[in-house]
């Protein structure tokens, strides 16, 4: 006979097992559902609340930017200039999900002690619309105010730069593998099903789908809620066929570097870097153009020492602090003056179109328009309906 | 008195661990699932139509996600077993060692192991190479599509189904065997008869333990699928995190939460709850 108690003691474990395995399970799903409720009412619409400034700048400042964004030198070098104190944190990985970690508290008000973060355009906007960012009280931030370049002093979503203040800038385009993909000249080119399976787009919609508006000859700066569909509809199509292998945020590195892919939809920073690593790969201007954004500096609700936030803004907008800044990032850098430096110092950067793109060389680039609410969400919801096919 | 209090006592840790952490967190989920308006404007108002939409929306992801699991499951078990039996009945001494060797890539983090199956399958690696070869890989590549997903579902659960199998292997009393062939079993009769469903336990911990997870994954489809290959995790990651449509992201998650459970039952009822409590080795 088998000893029962030893018997009796395996299904035991074994039941325990399983009630782990169920319990693992559910727990799975819950995590997919996200940090849980409470996620009712924002502030007030349009609620223009305006920061005020508090004489001289003094106490600590807390920064929120994306993760190699800035060089070494400059945070030491502010605190040394104003006698601030910086606490500088990269914690923004992507738009959608530091909205996603943030909302909760700037529906309370609250910015979970950021006096300062960075975001791009359309999220800006979209905080903006929720009543979740400040003004700014310009008197705080004269260089801005004379060093902002000039194509960047009116965006659609903010005319008069009222609450948002560029960081960097950048350019989405084309990136191609020279070597096996010499031909791909156009948005238009990566649909040739001689790149079948080759290519990757990117999942930020407001990048890859104007862009696709622009091979079919649409103006995306004018384009109506019907020809966004129109354009979802022809990657949909694309990525049935297979044509469009995947789709990246700046994951496209790997399967660029490796020849998964032979051209991609992709950012003119990261191909600067890249091309570092390998020569082989090159950003191009897109014969339909590009597509414009910048990722801005902006005060949200609640955020402790705005006069420290607005110092920062305006320390960065001096020319020679935006020089060091812009020696190691390599986007597109939104002050007057910064080549001007670089001709004397680093020539070579400072004749780089992606770093300091002339007027002829963009003049067929857009910028994404603000999109409502109920647009936004009827659009990434058919858009997300292709990502997730 | 005291002796009916010490049970609640010793209880309590886990209870207050899972009301605070599980419960808690579902009643704001199932209420969120309810609720409609974009956010900033969520309002609450018995909103069924988030599950109808969501079911109606992504059927085929589900589908999908449950062929993954269930294939990757079946294969996980086609491999599993003979190792496991192999170490528990001929590995002699080195026992330990393969055990270890099971575990070991658990050293690693799960995310990093996907990463580098992205690396091994990327189209110029040898591995592709030799796939493309031999005919398993017709288009030139393996990665972005569902076979890459379903490999690497395979892999990354793989330890949960040797475990489960091994312990329940190793607890059978060779003796039971042995007397089998005293009463005239051949080898495959005996194992047919004694051995498999003596490890029946196990082998129900295991399924349960690779296909509920694996349904629920979406590392997966995002490192070594391509467009056609995303999984239900996927879309509820994308219309929490992307589209910020929480109400649709908590439904979603109801309904998986749901056909898994029930998938379980039945297959519980189907394999037997005495095999799960091991009632045929009395």
């Amino acid at each position: 006979m088998v000893s029962s108690e030893k018997d009796r003691r395996g299904r035991q474990t074994v039941l325990a097992v399983l009630l782990a395995a169920v319990a693992l399970a559910l727990d799975l799903a819950a995590c997919g559902g996200g940090g849980g409720g409470g996620i009712e009412g924002g502030g007030g619409e349009e609620s223009a609340e305006e920061v005020k400034l508090q004489g001289k700048p003094s106490g600590t400042v807390t920064i929120s930017n994306w993760p190699l964004y800035i060089d070494k030198k400059t945070v030491p070098d502010f605190e040394k200039a104003t006698g601030l104190t910086v606490k500088y944190i990269e914690d923004v990985n992507d738009n959608a999900e530091f909205f996603g970690k943030m909302q909760p508290l700037l529906s309370q008000g609250e910015s979970g002690g950021r006096s300062l973060f960075v975001v791009t355009d359309w999220m800006a906007n979209k905080m903006r619309q929720l009543g979740y960012l400040q003004n700014l009280d310009k008197s705080g931030i004269p260089e801005v105010e004379k060093n902002l370049r000039g194509p960047l002093r009116h965006p659609a979503f903010d005319p008069n730069r009222d609450f948002s203040v560029p960081w960097q800038s950048g350019m989405t385009g084309i990136i191609v593998r020279k070597d096996l993909a010499p031909n791909v000249h156009s948005i238009c080119d990566l649909f040739d099903p001689k790149y079948k399976g080759k290519v990757d787009f990117l999942t930020e919609m407001r990048d890859t789908v104007p862009l696709v508006m622009k091979c079919e000859g649409v103006d995306p700066e004018k384009a109506e809620a019907g020809d966004w569909l129109k354009a979802i509809e022809k990657i949909k199509g694309a990525a049935q066929s297979g044509q469009i292998r995947r789709f990246t945020g700046n994951d496209y590195a790997s399967d660029l570097t490796s020849g998964n892919v032979v051209a991609v939809i992709g950012w003119s920073g990261d191909a600067v870097q890249l091309q570092i690593e390998n020569p082989n790969i090159e950003w191009r201007m897109p014969t339909e153009g590009c597509m414009l954004w910048s990722d801005n500096m902006v005060i949200p609700v609640g955020a402790p020492n705005p006069t420290a936030a607005e110092a920062w803004m305006n320390y960065v907008y001096e020319p020679k602090n935006q020089a060091q800044i812009e020696a190691y990032v390599n986007y597109v850098t939104p002050v007057e003056g910064v080549k001007e430096l670089f001709e004397k110092t680093e020539p070579e950067l400072a004749k780089n179109q992606l770093i300091f793109p002339s007027e002829s060389f963009t003049k067929k680039c857009s910028i994404a328009p603000p999109l409502s609410a109920s647009e936004e969400q009827k659009l990434t919801q058919a858009f997300d309906a292709v990502l997730n096919s | 008195m005291r002796r009916r209090i010490v049970p609640y006592f010793l209880l309590s840790p886990g209870t207050i661990w899972l009301v605070l952490f599980f419960v808690v967190p579902l009643y704001y989920m199932g209420k969120l699932s309810l609720e409609s308006g974009v956010v900033g404007s969520l309002e609450f108002n018995w909103n069924w139509s988030n599950y109808s939409e969501a079911l109606s929306l992504y059927d085929s992801q589900f589908i999908r996600s449950f062929v993954y699991a269930g294939v990757a499951t079946l294969l996980a078990l086609l491999i599993s077993y003979p190792l496991a039996y192999t170490i528990a009945f001929k590995a002699g001494r080195w026992r330990n060692a393969l055990l270890f060797a099971v575990v070991a890539p658990f050293f690693t983090t799960y995310l990093i192991r996907t990463l580098a199956w992205e690396t091994m399958l990327s189209d110029e690696s040898p591995v592709t190479k030799f796939l493309h070869t031999v005919g398993l890989a017709p288009s030139g590549h393996v990665l972005a599509t569902s076979g890459a997903v379903i490999a690497g579902l395979t892999y990354n659960f793989l330890p949960f189904m040797i475990l489960p199998i091994y312990a329940s292997l190793e607890r059978i009393d060779v003796r039971l065997i042995e007397a089998s062939k005293d009463l005239y079993c051949s080898a495959a009769q005996g194992f047919w008869r004694v051995t498999l469903p003596l490890s029946a336990p196990g082998i129900v911990a295991g399924t349960l333990l690779t296909f509920i997870p694996a349904a629920g994954d979406y590392v997966n489809a995002q490192f070594l699928g391509g467009v056609g290959n995303r999984m239900i995790g996927n879309v509820i990651q994308s219309l929490y995190l992307t589209q910020s449509n929480y109400p649709s992201a908590a439904a979603l998650s109801f309904v998986l939460m749901g056909l898994i459970m029930v998938a379980v039952v039945v297959y519980i009822r189907f394999a037997g709850s005495e095999a799960l409590m091991g009632e045929e080795a009395v």
